[in-house]
């Protein structure tokens, strides 16, 4: 009985993912702010101090207006089309939290990449670290992610962010290869010194590349899982809920 | 008495009800939740889901709120204090009764 309490504890929790909306819209935000990393690459000459402070400012324009219209979309589909066909729940989590929640998910993002490049400003070896960075970083995102999805799952009880998780896993592990693939180290130079160390902005470029790419797979998947739910939904429950249904 | 099957220590007769416990259980994890979502997620109909929920009201489980979202009045139910006390210690009970 306690099993079947849980279960319906985590239905509850779950909710929130049930049309497919959710996924959909977290979806399209990474495929964007996969697209504003991809423009703002530096591929010009510019020094790389004003570069990265052009970039930063950016890419927190990006997010900001991303996240305000994912939710304020997100708000209006629910209302429009799930409350009336399912009913509504109001969530502990409130709009500000989601904010917070995301935001910090994408801090946690561009956190490794900034703070690794401040160190090796002060620690000579860092930059033999951040050489070997293009190959492990997105294995270490890609795992990191799959163990927050499958975490958020299980806690949520959706079978389907199993195969979310372990698609991202994959994903991260599939770049890393790419990139040692491609001819980078994949152990720092101070290790195996007779590796030909890359110009460190080669090595921040070509680690924002592989974070681009996670992004694309990971929004792209995302996008399916949500739609894929969003027709099951749709098909479970065609129209508003009336008192003759 | 107190050895009686019909008196586990402990087990709360008005949460222990099946009907009751899925809305119990569905308020728990949620700030509040409307007669719509209780009546598709418990699979009761309209009567026996008004009537378990008058049941949890009067015992002071669940508080009712009229509110309107937009133009239309709309009726919300939320677990009280006492609620979440209640189904804890009910869990904790039926967990207790297993390991005895």
């Amino acid at each position: 009985m306690n099993v079947q309490i849980d279960t319906t504890v985590k239905r509850a929790r779950a909710y929130w993912f049930v049309d497919g909306f959710t996924e959909i819209a977290t979806g399209g935000l990474f495929v964007i702010l996969a697209g504003a990393l991809f423009i703002t690459r530096n591929t010009s000459q510019t020094p790389f101090l004003s570069w990265f402070l052009s970039v930063t400012g950016e890419i927190i324009i990006v997010k900001i207006v991303s996240i305000l219209a994912v939710i304020l979309g997100l708000w209006w589909l629910k209302d429009h089309f799930t409350y009336p066909r399912t009913g509504f729940v109001r969530n502990r989590i409130t709009g500000i939290q989601i904010f917070v929640i995301l935001r910090n998910m994408i801090l946690f993002l561009l956190l490794p990449i900034v703070s690794l490049f401040t160190a090796s400003l002060f620690i000579t070896s860092t930059g033999s670290v951040l050489a070997s960075m293009p190959v492990w970083f997105p294995v270490g995102l890609g795992l990191i992610w799959a163990a927050f999805v499958v975490l958020a799952g299980e806690w949520m009880g959706l079978i389907r962010f199993r195969l979310l998780g372990g698609i991202t896993l994959l994903t991260g592990i599939g770049v890393g290869i790419w990139q040692a693939a491609m001819g980078l180290p994949n152990v720092p130079a101070a290790v195996q010194p007779t590796i030909l160390q890359p110009p460190l902005l080669e090595s921040i470029d070509r680690t924002l590349i592989g974070l681009d790419l996670i992004l694309v797979i990971f929004g792209v998947i995302l996008m399916f899982s949500g739609v894929a739910t969003f027709l099951r939904y749709r098909k479970e429950n065609p129209q508003p809920y009336t008192d003759d249904v | 008495m107190s050895k009686s099957p019909q008196n586990f220590s402990g087990l709360d007769r008005v949460i222990h009800e099946p009907a009751r416990l899925t809305l119990v259980a569905l308020l728990s994890s949620v700030e509040s939740a409307d007669f719509l979502f209780l009546l598709k997620e418990s699979g009761l109909t309209k009567g026996n889901l008004s009537v378990h929920l008058s049941r949890l009201e009067e015992a002071g489980y669940i508080q009712m709120e009229k509110t309107f979202r937009g133009k239309i009045q709309h009726t919300e139910y939320h677990l009280t204090p006492k609620g979440k006390s209640a189904f804890d210690q009910y869990r904790k009970s039926l967990g207790s009764i297993f390991n005895k």
